[in-house]
């Protein structure tokens, strides 16, 4: 595997982006939908507290990065484009930390515009920004290397839509509780703590990257 | 490609004294839980839950690993049985991780008082439970012998990875949950040794009981590749 295909995986996937911005503009519309109606649902008194705040986003979060990840896959479905990249030479081993990391920004931008949007309607005080950035950076890195994976395996299989979201969710559990907490660590002023998550954070990318590497290229037909 | 065919093997061979073992083995071990061990200081008669209870979550675990080494030997060979394997491991821990859940509960109402608790063991439990669900579906939505294989062989590796979670849940997080009292880092008991004989005896029961479904299982997964492999021919 060499970083220059995987950049090149990279790059193609944000040309097409760039050319045809549906997986971004759905996530973004998701999250910002999805934010609205579950802080309606319990109440914008109880969104409004940190750890409440956190969860409704990491939540949207989770459920986003699976939307554009799946868009993603299938427009390679459509254009029959999968089977070139994976006929290219390294192209099998690349095509996983390509995606990884090009979903990895897409998805940071979703959080940007997420988290702008859960601080403006929940008029949250954040005690601590750079923690809460830090967290936040940590929790989108561990969203793609999972979600990239399990959108792997349920290509070109019916019902992917619906199996997506149930093999993925219970394997993000972790993620999602350590992010939540890091959010709410940062919110309050608990710098230790908001440092501790955002650490937890990495160490599940980082765990989960290196199966993808090691296992995804065996999925990939 | 897949070839198989339906043989008669050693482990088919042994499946009637697996059965044999599997039904002395669970009424000696029932004998002992209910009336040899004597009731406990704090849970009176309620403890003895517990011996089936714990026996059901020692046999999700073991499914699991099993599960586990059998995609790694599935994607290492290719070679069909360490599938059907598989299939059959997961299906058995799925049923037994579900009793896990529902016994736990049952023992929980009387000395929790309640049905459920938001606990990391109890939690980690159903997440593992809802995992090993997805398994199966991801299994049942593929039609292709050698694709569905793959797939769900690289989904049984990342899958295990909850296996130690739910184990050390009660260690790593503040629980309502009791600690490990047999399965210890320092390999002691922290059990009474006649309670520890019935968990033990039970414990010995279930994995008797979970050869002899094995068995039965994977020879009936055997037999479904055949049948694909001859219709497909």
């Amino acid at each position: 595997m060499s970083l220059r295909r995987i950049g090149l995986v990279a790059r193609r996937e944000v040309r097409a982006e760039r050319g045809q911005p549906d997986g971004l503009v759905s996530a973004v519309t998701f999250v910002a939908v999805l934010i609205l109606v579950e802080s309606l649902a319990v109440g914008p008194l109880a969104a409004s507290r940190p750890a409440v705040a956190g969860a409704l986003f990491w939540i949207a979060m989770a459920f986003a990065a699976i939307l554009a990840t799946s868009r993603s896959f299938e427009r390679e479905l459509e254009d029959d484009a999968l089977d070139a990249v994976l006929a290219l030479p390294g192209g099998r081993d690349a095509i996983y930390a390509g995606k990884a990391l090009a979903l990895t920004a897409l998805i940071g931008l979703v959080a940007i515009v997420g988290g702008a949007l859960s601080l403006l309607l929940l008029s949250l005080d954040v005690a601590l920004p750079g923690h809460l950035v830090l967290v936040t950076i940590a929790g989108v890195l561990g969203l793609p290397p999972v979600i990239v994976l399990f959108v792997v395996l349920a290509l070109r299989l019916r019902s992917r839509g619906a199996l997506v979201p149930i093999l993925a969710l219970p394997v993000l559990v972790p993620q999602l509780v350590a992010a939540t907490n890091g959010t709410a660590a940062a919110a309050s002023g608990d710098a230790a703590g908001a440092i501790a998550w955002a650490g937890l954070l990495v160490a599940f990318a980082l765990v989960y990257s290196v199966l993808g590497l090691t296992i995804v290229p065996a999925a990939l037909e | 490609m897949i070839s198989t065919t339906a043989k008669t093997t050693s482990a088919l061979r042994a499946r009637p004294f697996l059965g044999a073992a599997s039904i002395v083995a669970l009424f000696v071990a029932l004998w002992m839980a209910l009336v040899w061990s004597p009731p406990d200081a704090a849970m009176g008669n309620v403890v003895r839950i517990l011996y089936v209870h714990v026996a059901n979550a020692w046999l999700a675990y073991l499914a699991f690993v099993i599960v586990f080494l059998a995609s790694v030997a599935y994607l290492w060979t290719k070679r069909p049985v360490f599938d059907a394997v598989a299939v059959a491991s997961a299906e058995i821990g799925v049923l037994f991780t579900g009793l896990t859940l529902v016994l736990g509960s049952i023992w929980a109402r009387p000395t929790w008082g309640v049905w459920w608790s938001w606990e990391p063991r109890v939690v980690t439990t159903a997440v593992m439970f809802a995992m090993y669900v997805g398994y199966l579906l991801l299994r049942n939505l593929s039609d292709d012998l050698e694709r569905r294989a793959t797939r769900a062989a690289i989904l049984g590796i990342v899958l295990v990875v909850d296996v130690p979670i739910v184990h050390l849940s009660v260690t790593w997080m503040n629980a309502l949950h009791q600690l490990p009292s047999v399965l210890r880092p320092d390999l002691q008991p922290t059990l009474d040794p006649s309670m520890l004989a019935s968990l033990i005896a039970m414990t010995i029961a279930f994995t008797f009981l979970y050869a002899y479904l094995m068995t039965a299982r994977v020879d009936i997964e055997r037999r479904r590749q055949a049948r694909v492999i001859e219709a497909r021919a």
